[in-house]
């Protein structure tokens, strides 16, 4: 992680119609940093990833994204969004992968058609990321035959394969069945070793003590806690943040305190 | 047609609703002698066959229309999400997502209308374009036996939708397989 600050998020707020969404978020994110963000369903983690490549429009603040600033209220031209969305990949927590095509040609799309790659260029990289988490055989089958596992797997690698310099996971692991869940976040762990930066919406706690830098609580329409991971987990400073992760530990409601993290929390 | 009526372009999606909208309101028969005879009188003289085929087309047009807009609106939105955070241009999202997609659950209703379509065409001999509906009628009048004349028609009209619908079924299925 340098001081390279690589997405700056200041005074961002979202409403749908009258309801608010989250209000006033500031954030910051630096260069190969690995953010997580948790908290109860329904506080807009999803919507405020979802804002920093602007698949949702916000209402007010900015977020400065690789030099891009999209402004509240303000809808970016098609060049400065074709730009962003070059350089921020994103993975769904539903895959997402397009039916219609081969698990190949879901990869090589977006290289192709937006950045203008040959075909054999785009193959050659596409096969390249395929191998690296073991799907080079499968290039040919149509998502629908992959399991949950294997779609993320691919969907990973169609967003790699545009290059991206900054990676958005919306809940990646929340639609899987758990057996399958490990092969997911494990390339998801090799990526954040090489250097890349991201941002996940996670719900396995023991996968973002492990592998983020920092951990951000949302929580009533707003942040409720942020800092190292660990701290964050294993000590948390706000009442709010503690009766969350409280819950999240000790699903069936046993008196044992949040910090039981730190001796490996097997609740899942 | 369905594309503007989707658009964000006010005028083109209000025109386009409205045009949809009246026209399929309308029973074919309605708009089949309001082409040939109404226009006819304000000057736009079309030929029974020009009629017929202007008539159907718009009715077929307003009714393909839905069926589109219907299978368009029917691709989950993530793949929209998915496409446009790779990069793709609007253009390419339709092109290259949103279309292909639509086409597998167009296509069972597109053909279906098909089906309808071959039908309606014995609408048009009211207007006196000589289909099967008027050699039928013509031969009655000619043999005194309707009963048969009719019947003959019928038959040649199910023969017309049973090959169609078998082709079109054998279509269906080609496409299906190729997607899995």
């Amino acid at each position: 992680m340098s001081n390279e600050v690589v997405v700056k998020v200041r005074g961002v707020t979202k409403r749908f119609g009258d309801r608010v969404i989250f209000e006033n978020i500031s954030l910051d994110v630096h260069k190969s940093e690995v953010v997580a963000i948790i908290g109860p369903s329904g506080v807009g983690k999803s919507t405020f990833i979802r804002c920093i490549n602007h698949l949702h429009s916000f209402d007010e603040g900015t977020i400065d994204v690789q030099g891009f600033r999209l402004v509240g209220g303000q809808s970016p031209s098609k060049a400065e969004l074709q730009a962003l969305h070059n350089s921020v990949g994103m993975v769904f927590q539903t895959f997402n992968l397009f039916p219609h095509l081969t698990v190949l040609d879901n990869i090589v799309l977006a290289p192709m058609q937006v950045k203008k790659q040959a075909r054999q260029q785009a193959i050659d990289r596409a096969m390249h990321l395929l191998a690296m988490v073991g799907l080079q055989n499968r290039a040919n089958t149509f998502p629908k035959r992959l399991s949950g596992g294997e779609q993320q797997r691919v969907a990973i690698c169609r967003a790699l394969a545009m290059e991206p310099e900054i990676m958005l996971f919306d809940e990646p692991t929340s639609m899987l069945d758990p057996e399958l869940v490990g092969d997911v976040l494990e390339f998801i762990q090799r990526l954040a070793r090489t250097g890349m930066t991201m941002v996940l919406v996670t719900h396995e706690m023991m996968f973002a003590k492990e592998v983020a830098d920092t951990v951000v609580v949302m929580a009533d329409h707003g942040i409720a806690e942020m800092g190292p991971a660990r701290e964050v987990l294993e000590s948390p400073r706000t009442e709010r943040a503690r009766s969350f992760l409280r819950r999240v530990l000790n699903p069936v409601g046993s008196p044992r305190e949040p910090n039981l993290v730190a001796n490996g929390g097997d609740d899942r | 047609m369905a594309l503007g009526r989707m658009s964000r372009i006010r005028p083109l999606s209000t025109v386009s609703t409205v045009f949809i909208e009246v026209v399929r309101s309308i029973p074919v028969l309605v708009i089949l002698f309001l082409v040939y005879y109404s226009l006819g009188q304000i000057g736009i003289k079309l030929t029974g066959m020009a009629a017929a085929i202007v008539g159907l087309g718009a009715f077929y047009a307003t009714l393909y229309a839905e069926v589109f807009r219907a299978g368009i609106l029917g691709v989950d939105n993530g793949q929209r999400e998915a496409a446009i955070a790779l990069g793709l241009s609007h253009r390419d999202v339709l092109r290259k997502i949103i279309l292909p997609e639509a086409f597998f659950s167009i296509l069972p209703n597109a053909t279906n209308q098909l089906s309808n379509l071959i039908k309606d065409t014995s609408l048009v001999f009211t207007i006196g374009v000589a289909d099967l509906m008027f050699q039928a009628q013509s031969a009655s009048a000619v043999t005194f036996e309707p009963m048969d004349m009719f019947l003959l028609a019928g038959v040649i009209y199910f023969l017309f939708y049973l090959i169609l619908s078998k082709v079109l079924a054998r279509w269906e299925l080609n496409v299906q397989r190729s997607r899995s």
